[in-house]
């Protein structure tokens, strides 16, 4: 297992996208870029393209170009993923896909159009009315009208047959995932967050039916390690929903004492609680499982309950003993969500530390040592009080 | 009173004081009368504070439905417009400081933040007590932070909330898509069902229709003082003096108020017009449009900075934010519900993608006839100010239209500059008018 | 106004750490040039540097015909004629030194600025870094602090770097920190310092892109003096720079060819 998890690091890291070009040889098939949060990958894959995770330079690429476009005070991941354009690392991709995130990534989908036409940019609008009724209706019809969009990249229309197919497909790898999740959290000396996160992040940037051996093979191996629990502090991990840290900061994280048991890693991808309903209209299932059974994504905004209620539930559940808020910076969703938690946590009496991390940080001496600190303050806490 | 902090280069040249420009004087009736009737507009909502008779809704300016609430008779409150106040008297600093103890990020929106101080001190302001309003109506239309704010609002205020989810422009064509229109006219009518739970009263349907005809009318007027910027001189600024008249637009739109201040106002700058008389006494040098919204707490600095060039707005994007009425959209009351709809829609700044901006900029650089553009890039609004380098790479080198990109703030006075801002505003009209001297003979 | 009809003409540069004037003959001929800390005072500061260059160059202010003030204290020039903004000075001062400039890049303290100008030395397009000051002069400043060295010679010390270090931030405020773990790891001053000139030289050249890069390229104000910043722009803009020994008297100059063009356009206005 640690071996090829080298490869499938590499290959994340690596905005040349090496899975994505070897598919696109194989199959002669296009490819769309996600921007993140959530996307309806299942439309583009059910017309036979590959939909994929772009989430950002990274801390590999400089940024040259974008920062003319976009100010100082704008996150990375916008300014990154227009760099990639700009550098022709976007080049293996037909299509585009956005959705209303945050004005940043709203307008960077503008942007985008404008600098490369040649690569046309999906929006989707997706409902925030959920008192509304009307929602899932109204969203099957804008998923329809993205699925006819989409048809004219793909050259072909899309049929009902074949978005269930992708529906399945893609259930099938979000179900091992769940199962992966739930053995973390039981068992984290089984599995760490960096190899989890990696395996999530590689399923962004392959075929769902390629991914699903790997994470067969990953959890089979997972559930027959024998690791001796160490001293760590069980912690949930919220705010990295769309930019993504360096993996050396999520390994810094684990390697000062802490056992991450949940987070909104790429929660995008993985939105669903259950499995999506497929018989009937799969556009109103897809639409069904976004408005009424998905997490707490940030930009989401549920006001059927409270989002602070939902990560209390998590950290809860997960027999969490703090909550780790690693914002990116400038992200401006994930810092309101912040002030909403902030005010929860500390009135159920969960412990949290407030983090800042930039996809693009090389160096993580001064957030290794604040995480330290605080799992040491906790543990000798908790020594006194036993 | 907080004094505003600048940045450390700026104190020595803004000490000066042969910088300061001689007090020029902007107002006409208009703002007079534009003060009588704010000041009534927020003494109602004081007695409602103070537990007299009337209701009050809060929701937002973008393409907002006050033609339903006022049809409740329900007073709307925009919480823009009360923060916006708050940062022209100078009072939105500590309130800013006070939600940032509270966890929120010096990165957020400092109207969001000041207003969430603003509720810390129970809705007093040295204007008015906002009371708590009776519900809370979320017209989510284009900015993403509105979502935020009213999810912020509903925990701490507690009154009912809903989101109106207004479907972004996103097709190729630049119009709606397919069922836009119904999807929203649907959730207005959810509405109307919540208002009538809320108030106790039932929805009065002629009521409405003529609400929305007094906003048709309302908006006729308003398309008529846009048009007659084009006019050079242009009468009055379509940036600094239009934002008088927005108040009015907004917090009184579908009232009789509203249709007789607009009479009155297209009446005054129409009379200036036909005296050919400038929007500045100095006259009028350098016509500009102007992108992006105003520094409220510097405002009357700021716009010293472009009367000494005597560069006057002959249109802004921001005037549009709450509706685009000068190309052609008019609420209609024989479709009272669609015609709202559409306005929350299509009709309207934000809803509207950047590139769809970027046309509309076009079109007042060439219909109103303007020398250049100036985009005033606000670090609180992201809506507006992120990719604002490409809009200005795009009108330098795709349009030929001299550019100039300046950042502050809405409303954090810690972010305006006022060495740095006037530094870069004389280079630009320096620059302009070295180029009219020499005749554009330059290379 | 104090000044007389003479065939001189000056400009007084008043910026936030220096006050420089420069007094030109009628031919534009450099006679003087005079450099003054500005401190708190910044009239005393200007008319100081004023005196000095006049009497430097021997001339009485009767003999000088036009006066103009420029950088962030140009209002401060209590015997100017008029003022122009440092942009204007900069663009005019870099084409009066080098006549086939058509871009200018000025790394100031605060200010980071790219210039187009045409071929009259007349601004037609300028960038200046946003409202964050990364990647300006002062930036330079507390890196050398932080490596513990004077800010004169850390250019040509970058200049021996092998494996120059990559930063995370451009932020004048984070830089130290930065600086500090990469000290702790053992890395080299010359490979740290390169990495502070490489992380500014990105930030400039974006700037550059903005207004194009059109050749020649000048680079003025005070940070031009340091070698491992000229170095580190050329080689990210693949172009080489003017540099001048009196570039960090550009915008003092530039005042003063303004102030000669006047009187010479306009001599009755002046009289």
């Amino acid at each position: 297992m640690t071996m090829t998890f080298e490869t499938y690091r590499d290959v994340i890291e690596d905005r040349e996208y090496p899975t994505v070009r070897e598919w696109r040889d194989r199959t002669g098939g296009k490819v769309i870029g996600c921007f993140p949060v959530y996307a309806p990958v299942e439309v583009p894959y059910a017309l036979g393209m590959l939909p994929i995770g772009l989430f950002g330079g990274g801390n590999r690429i400089e940024i040259a170009n974008a920062d003319s476009r976009f100010q100082s005070f704008i996150c990375s991941i916008v300014k990154s993923t227009l760099e990639l354009g700009f550098i022709g690392k976007l080049d293996v991709l037909d299509g585009l896909m956005f959705h209303s995130i945050c004005d940043p990534a709203r307008n960077l989908a503008s942007v985008m159009g404008r600098n490369f036409p040649q690569r046309p940019a999906v929006f989707v609008h997706l409902p925030q009315n959920f008192q509304s009724p009307q929602a899932p209706q109204y969203m099957a019809g804008e998923l329809r009208r993205v699925a006819q969009e989409l048809s004219a990249i793909a050259g072909r229309p899309v049929r009902d047959a074949d978005l269930a197919a992708a529906i399945a497909a893609y259930d099938r790898v979000r179900e091992l995932q769940r199962q992966l999740y739930a053995l973390r959290s039981s068992s984290p000396e089984r599995i760490s967050t960096s190899e989890l996160y990696t395996l999530s992040r590689l399923a962004t940037l392959m075929d769902p039916k390629e991914v699903a051996p790997i994470f067969e093979a990953a959890l089979a191996g997972a559930i027959k390690r024998t690791e001796r629990p160490k001293d760590r502090i069980r912690v949930v991990l919220a705010g990295s929903f769309c930019e993504q840290p360096p993996l050396e900061l999520i390994e810094s994280l684990e390697q000062a004492g802490c056992y991450i048991v949940d987070d909104d890693f790429l929660l995008g991808w993985r939105s669903q609680r259950h499995p999506v309903k497929t018989d009937g209209d799969p556009f109103l299932a897809l639409a069904e499982a976004y408005v009424n059974d998905s997490h707490h994504l940030s930009p989401k905004h549920d006001l059927r309950k409270p989002r602070a209620q939902g990560l209390i539930e998590t950290a809860r559940a997960n027999r969490a003993d703090a909550v780790i808020f690693l914002g990116a910076k400038f992200c401006e969703p994930g810092l309101f969500d912040y002030a909403l938690y902030r005010k929860a946590l500390e009135a159920s009496s969960i412990p949290h530390l407030m983090l800042e991390f930039e996809e693009k940080m090389w160096l993580y001496d001064r957030i290794r040592s604040e995480v330290e600190t605080f799992v040491e303050s906790m543990l000798f806490a908790e020594a006194k009080a036993s | 009173m907080t004094p505003a902090t600048t940045a450390t280069p700026t104190k020595k040249a803004a000490a000066d004081t042969k910088a300061a420009a001689p007090a020029i004087k902007y107002q006409g009736t208009v703002h007079e009368l534009q003060k009588q009737l704010m000041n009534k507009y927020y003494a109602d909502l004081t007695s409602i504070a103070e537990g007299g008779a009337g209701r009050s809704a809060q929701l937002l300016i973008a393409g907002n439905p006050v033609e339903v609430l006022r049809a409740f008779d329900m007073i709307p409150v925009f919480p823009e417009i009360n923060a916006l106040q708050l940062a022209v008297r100078k009072n939105s600093l500590p309130l800013i400081q006070k939600a940032e103890e509270l966890g929120y990020s010096t990165d957020n929106c400092a109207y969001v933040k000041a207003d969430i101080g603003m509720w810390e001190n129970g809705g007093k302001t040295p204007f008015a007590t906002i009371p708590k309003p009776d519900v809370l109506v979320c017209n989510y239309v284009g900015c993403n932070v509105y979502l935020n704010w009213f999810e912020h609002l509903a925990e701490k205020v507690g009154s009912p909330a809903v989101n109106i989810d207004i479907p972004f422009m996103r097709t190729k064509d630049g119009e709606p898509a397919e069922g836009d229109v119904e999807y929203v006219v649907a959730q207005l009518k959810e509405l109307v069902t919540l208002l009538e739970k809320v108030t106790g009263t039932p929805f009065d349907e002629d009521k409405f229709v003529k609400i929305v005809e007094r906003s048709s009318r309302v908006g006729e007027l308003w398309s008529q003082i846009r048009d007659l910027t084009k006019k050079r001189p242009t009468p009055y600024d379509a940036y600094f003096d239009s934002v008088t008249m927005m108040a009015p637009l907004y917090c009184l739109r579908g009232t009789e108020e509203a249709v007789d201040f607009f009479e009155k106002a297209l009446e005054e700058m129409t009379a200036k017009a036909d005296r050919a008389e400038a929007a500045i006494p100095g006259g009028e040098k350098f016509r500009i449009v102007i992108e992006g919204p105003p520094p409220w707490p510097f405002l009357r600095v700021f716009r010293d900075m472009f009367s000494r060039w005597g560069a006057v707005a002959v249109a802004s994007t921001y005037a549009t934010v709450g509706g685009i009425w000068e190309f052609g959209f008019r609420h209609d009351p024989a479709h009272p519900f669609e015609s709202v709809a559409k306005h929350m829609i299509e009709a309207n700044l934000c809803n509207r993608s950047m590139l769809q901006r970027y046309d509309q900029i076009w079109r007042y650089a060439t219909e109103w006839n303007a020398d250049a553009l100036v985009i005033h890039s606000v670090k609180s609004c992201r809506l507006f100010s992120a990719g604002q380098g490409d809009m200005r790479e795009h009108f330098v080198h795709d349009r030929d239209l001299p550019t100039l990109l300046i950042e502050s703030d809405l409303e954090d006075p810690r972010y305006f500059s006022q060495a740095q801002l006037r530094n870069r505003i004389d280079a630009f009209f320096e620059a302009l008018e070295q180029r009219r001297i020499t005749g554009g003979k330059a290379a | 106004m104090s000044n007389g009809s003479g065939r001189y003409s000056a400009g007084v540069d008043v910026g936030s750490t220096q006050t420089k004037a420069v007094i030109l003959d009628e031919n534009g001929k450099i006679v003087a040039r005079a450099l003054t800390d500005t401190g708190a005072y910044l009239v005393r500061a200007a008319e100081r540097a004023y005196e000095q260059a006049l009497q430097a160059a021997g001339v009485h202010r009767e003999q000088v015909g036009y006066v103009i003030g420029t950088g962030y204290g140009r209002f401060n020039v209590a015997f100017g004629d008029a003022q122009v903004t440092e942009i204007g000075c900069h663009a005019k001062g870099a084409w009066s030194i080098f006549p086939n400039t058509r871009t200018v890049i000025d790394i100031g303290g605060q200010d980071t600025k790219a210039i187009a100008v045409s071929d009259r030395g007349e601004v037609l397009d300028f960038a200046m870094n946003d409202k964050c000051a990364a990647g300006s002069g002062r930036f330079l400043t507390n890196s050398a602090e932080a490596c513990g060295m004077d800010v004169s010679q850390m250019g040509e010390k970058s200049l021996t770097a092998k494996n120059p270090v990559r930063l995370s931030t451009v932020c004048t405020v984070f830089v130290e920190s930065d600086i500090l773990s990469y000290m702790a790891q053992g890395k080299k001053i010359d490979d740290i310092l390169a990495g502070v000139h490489s992380a500014i030289a990105s930030r400039t050249v974006a700037l550059v892109r903005r207004v194009g890069a059109k050749d020649e390229v000048t680079f003025t104000g005070g940070v031009s003096r340091n070698v491992g910043m000229r170095r580190a722009i050329e080689e990210k803009l693949g172009l080489s720079l003017n540099a001048s020994g009196d570039s960090h008297y550009t915008g003092a100059i530039g005042a003063a060819v303004f102030a000669l063009e006047r009187m010479q356009a306009a001599p009755a206005a002046v009289a």
